[in-house]
C-alpha cells in the first residue's frame, strides 16, 4: 500500500488506542509528515495537551492553538502545521442552556436530582463538548487535514459517540410509556385513571415503585417530561457528527504497543469500529523491539571494543559486564520474537485494504520536530 | 501490615490498569488462601473475555464451581446477578419473572443510575455469607472507582425503599476493616500515573475503610553495579556495526528496566504509604495455569506457604 497516497486522500485521521502506546507521538508525526508534504494540517489533542506540546517542542498549547515552526523539516510549498487542545472545560449545564427552549425549562432540568447524577457521571460532558468542537473545526474547511489524538481510554469510541449516548438514553418508547404511566398513576384516585391503565403496566409500575421507591420514580418522570423538548437538538447534532465520522476522507487508525493488553485492545477496537460502521484504515504498532542477531556471545564480539573504551578494566568486571550483555541480548531477542507473535494476532484480523506499520522503539524520547519526522519515515516510507 | 495478614481479610478487591496481571494475581491469592485452610472463592465481574476458565481449566459460571478442596471460582454475570438480587428483594417468584421478561423494565434498569453496580456488589455480599475469603478480580481501575463510588450516589438518590436498604448494607461491608483494596501496577510510567491517580481519588472520597495494598508486578530487580552502568554508557557512544550495536542496546534496555522499577517503587511508596511488594515477571511463558502456579509459589514464600502445600505446582 502506498502510504503517502493514502495520507493525501484523508481529511480527518482519528488515532485510537490505549494509554502509553505513543498515540500522541503518532498523531504528531502524521501531522508533521502531511505538513511537510505541503498540506495545511491541524493536530488536535484532548487532554493532557502537555504531551503533544512537548512532542512538538513547545511549552504549552492552549485552546487558541499554535502554529508550529516547520523550518527544520523544510516543508513543501503551502505546508503548515497547527496544534490545538480541544478545550472541553464547558459543562453539560451549558449545553442544556443552549438547547432548552425556555429559561424556566432549563432551570427545572438543572435542578432535577436525576439530571444532577447524569451530568456528573453519565453524559460525560467533556466528551460531548470536545466532539462538538471537533465537528466545528472539521466542517469549517480551514484545514486540509485534521489529526485527532483521542483520550487514552478504552472507550475512545464512546467519546466520539457521546451525542449518541444522550440520544439513546432518551429512547422515546421508554420515556413515553414511563411518563404516561406516571401521569395515570398519579391521578389513580379518579375513575378514568384506573380504567385506562392496562393491567400489565399497572403491575410493572407497582413493582418499580416497590424496588426503586416512589420519590425516585417521580423525579425520573418529571425529568423525562422536561427533557422531551431538548431531545431534538441532541439528535440533530448526533446525526451530523456521525456522518462526519463516516464520510469519505475520514480514517480511524488504531495505535498500539507490542504487549498483550495493548494488542488485545487494538483487536477490540477493530471489532468496535466495524460494528459501528466506522472506517478503520489500519494499525500502527509503536515501540517494537528489534533484535536480529542470533548469536549471544558478547565476549567474542565486544571484548575488543570494551578494551578500547575501558583499557585496564578489572578482568573480573570485564568478564561480568560481557556476560551481562550476552544475557541481556538473549533476553532482548526473546522479547522481540515474542512481540512478533503478539502482533501476529493483529495482523491476522486485518483485511488487504488495511495497512499495518511498525515503528521501532527509538533510543531517545521523541520530543522535537526532527524526531517526529523520523517516526514519519517509518510510517510512510520504507518496507 | 504483612502479606500474611492480607490473607486474613474477608474481602479482597483486586484492581489495576488493564494488563497488569489482576486475574493471575487474584487466582494466586485464592490458591494461597485455600492452602491456609480457608474456604475461598475467586470471582470475575461480568467480563466479556473471562480469563478464569483458562487458568483453572474448567467452565466458570455464576454459581461457584469448586476447583480444588476449599477453592471455588465464579463469574458474576449481570443477568444472573440481577436475578439473584430480585429474588432477594421481591416477595414472589412470579414478580421476578415479570421484571426479567419486561423490555421496558430492562431498558429502565439500564439507565437507572447504579443499578448495575449495586446488583454486582450485592452478589459479592451474598458470597461473603458462604465463604471465608472472597477475592474479586475487579474491573480496571477507573471502573473500580465508580463501582465503589456508586453507593454514595445511590444513597442520595434513593431516600427510601429496598435499594437504599441494600446500599446501606453494602456500604458497611466496604468500610469494614477486613475489606481490602489491592492495587496491581507494572513499572511503566502511564500505569504508575493512573494507579496513583485512582488511589488518590479513592482516598480523598474515603471510599474504603482499610488501607490499600500495592504490588508492583513484572519488576526488574536492580542488579547492575554503578561501574557496569558506566561501562554500558561508554560503549553506547562508540560507533559499531549493527550486530555489535544490538548487544549494547540490550544492555541499555536492561538498565532502563531496572531504573523504571526503582522509580515506580519510590513513587508508589509515597502515594500508598507502604513499600510496594515487588513481584518479578513470572517468565517462561507457558499456559495461564502454569503462570498462576509460579506467582502463587513466589507469593507463597512470603506468606509461609511451601511448595508441597500448593496443589498447583
Amino acid at each position: 500500500m502506498d502510504m503517502n497516497r493514502w495520507l493525501d486522500g484523508q481529511r480527518l485521521v482519528v488515532c485510537v488506542g490505549s494509554g502509553g502506546v505513543g498515540k500522541t507521538t503518532t498523531a504528531a508525526s502524521i501531522g508533521v509528515w502531511a505538513a511537510a508534504r505541503g498540506r495545511k494540517v491541524m493536530v488536535l489533542t484532548i487532554d493532557p495537551a502537555k504531551r503533544l506540546a512537548n512532542s512538538l517542542g513547545l511549552d504549552a498549547i492552549g485552546g487558541e492553538g499554535a502554529r508550529i515552526d516547520l523550518s527544520p523539516v523544510a516543508p513543501a510549498e503551502g505546508g503548515s502545521l497547527h496544534a490545538m487542545m480541544l478545550d472541553s472545560r464547558g459543562t453539560f449545564d451549558a449545553i442544556i442552556g443552549r438547547v432548552a427552549p425556555t429559561e424556566e425549562l432549563r432551570d427545572r432540568v438543572l435542578s432535577n436530582t436525576v439530571y444532577r447524577y447524569m451530568a456528573d457521571s453519565f453524559a460525560s460532558s467533556q466528551d460531548y463538548m470536545a466532539t462538538e468542537k471537533l465537528y466545528d473545526l472539521v466542517s469549517s474547511g480551514q484545514y486540509d487535514l485534521v489529526v485527532l489524538d483521542t483520550p487514552p481510554v478504552k472507550n475512545a469510541l464512546d467519546f466520539l459517540e457521546s451525542p449518541g449516548r444522550v440520544v439513546s438514553f432518551f429512547d422515546e418508547r421508554v420515556y413515553g410509556w414511563f411518563v404516561d404511566t406516571y401521569d395515570q398513576e398519579s391521578v389513580k384516585g379518579g375513575f378514568f385513571g384506573r380504567k385506562l391503565m392496562a393491567s400489565t403496566s399497572a403491575m410493572v409500575w407497582k413493582l418499580l415503585s416497590y424496588v426503586l421507591g416512589e420519590e425516585f420514580l417521580g423525579e425520573l418522570a418529571s425529568f423525562f417530561k422536561d427533557f422531551q423538548a431538548l431531545y431534538e437538538g441532541f439528535r440533530e447534532r448526533h446525526d451530523a457528527v456521525l456522518s462526519m465520522l463516516r464520510a469519505p476522507g475520514t480514517a480511524f487508525v488504531s495505535v498500539c504497543a507490542p504487549n498483550e493488553a495493548s494488542i488485545e485492545i487494538a483487536r477490540y477496537f477493530q471489532g468496535e469500529l466495524s460494528a459501528r460502521a466506522l472506517p478503520s484504515h489500519g494499525v500502527i504498532v509503536n515501540q517494537v523491539h528489534r533484535c536480529e542477531g542470533e548469536v549471544h556471545d558478547a565476549a567474542a564480539l565486544l571484548g575488543d571494543t570494551l578494551d578500547g573504551v575501558a583499557p585496564g578494566v578489572d578482568p573480573s568486571t570485564r568478564a561480568a559486564i560481557l556476560a551481562r550483555l550476552g544475557m541481556a541480548h538473549r533476553r532482548l531477542a526473546k522479547l522481540a520474537q515474542g512481540e512478533q507473535e503478539l502482533t501476529g494476532a493483529v495482523r491476522s484480523v486485518l483485511t488487504p485494504e488495511q495497512f499495518y506499520r511498525e515503528v521501532p522503539r527509538l533510543e531517545d524520547e521523541v520530543h522535537e520536530l526532527g524526531s517526529l519526522y523520523e517516526v514519519g519515515k517509518h510510517l510512510f516510507e520504507g518496507p | 501490615m504483612s502479606l500474611a495478614q492480607l490473607l486474613d481479610s474477608r474481602l479482597l478487591m483486586v484492581t489495576g490498569k488493564g494488563g497488569t496481571g489482576k486475574t493471575t494475581f487474584a487466582s494466586a491469592m485464592g490458591i494461597l488462601g485455600a492452602a491456609k485452610g480457608k474456604r475461598v472463592v475467586v470471582c470475575e465481574v461480568d467480563t466479556q473475555r473471562p480469563a478464569l476458565p483458562a487458568i483453572f481449566e474448567t467452565e466458570v459460571h455464576f454459581d461457584p464451581v469448586e476447583v480444588h478442596p476449599g477453592l471455588s471460582v465464579c463469574n458474576i454475570t449481570w443477568n444472573e446477578a440481577l436475578h439473584a438480587y430480585l429474588r432477594r428483594s421481591l416477595p414472589m417468584k412470579r414478580l421476578v419473572r415479570m421484571v426479567l421478561e419486561n423490555q421496558l423494565i430492562a431498558r429502565l434498569l439500564d439507565i437507572t443510575p447504579g443499578s448495575r453496580e449495586v446488583v454486582i456488589l450485592s452478589r459479592v455480599g451474598n458470597l461473603l455469607e458462604e465463604y471465608d475469603l472472597v477475592v474479586v478480580d475487579m474491573p480496571a481501575s477507573g471502573h473500580a472507582f465508580s463501582l465503589l463510588d456508586i453507593l454514595s450516589t445511590l444513597l442520595t438518590l434513593f431516600r427510601s425503599g429496598p435499594v437504599r436498604q441494600r446500599a446501606l448494607e453494602l456500604q458497611e461491608l466496604i468500610h469494614d476493616l477486613r475489606t481490602r483494596l489491592v492495587f496491581l501496577a507494572i513499572p511503566e510510567e502511564m500505569v504508575i500515573n493512573e494507579t496513583i491517580e485512582t488511589w488518590t481519588r479513592m482516598e480523598g472520597a474515603e471510599l474504603i475503610g482499610g488501607s490499600p495494598y500495592i504490588f508492583l508486578n513484572r519488576a526488574t530487580l536492580p542488579s547492575l553495579t554503578e561501574e557496569e552502568r558506566a561501562l554500558i554508557g561508554r560503549l553506547s557512544k562508540v560507533k559499531l556495526d549493527p550486530l555489535r550495536r544490538e548487544f549494547v542496546q540490550a544492555g541499555v534496555w536492561e538498565d532502563r528496566l531496572e531504573q523504571a522499577t526503582e522509580g515506580a517503587q519510590a513513587r508508589l511508596a509515597e502515594a500508598f504509604h507502604m513499600d510496594p511488594v515487588l513481584v518479578p515477571p513470572a517468565g517462561g511463558g507457558g499456559n495461564p495455569r502454569a503462570v498462576v502456579g509460579r506467582v502463587a509459589l513466589h507469593l507463597g514464600r512470603m506468606v509461609g506457604v511451601a511448595r508441597r502445600e500448593l496443589p498447583w505446582t
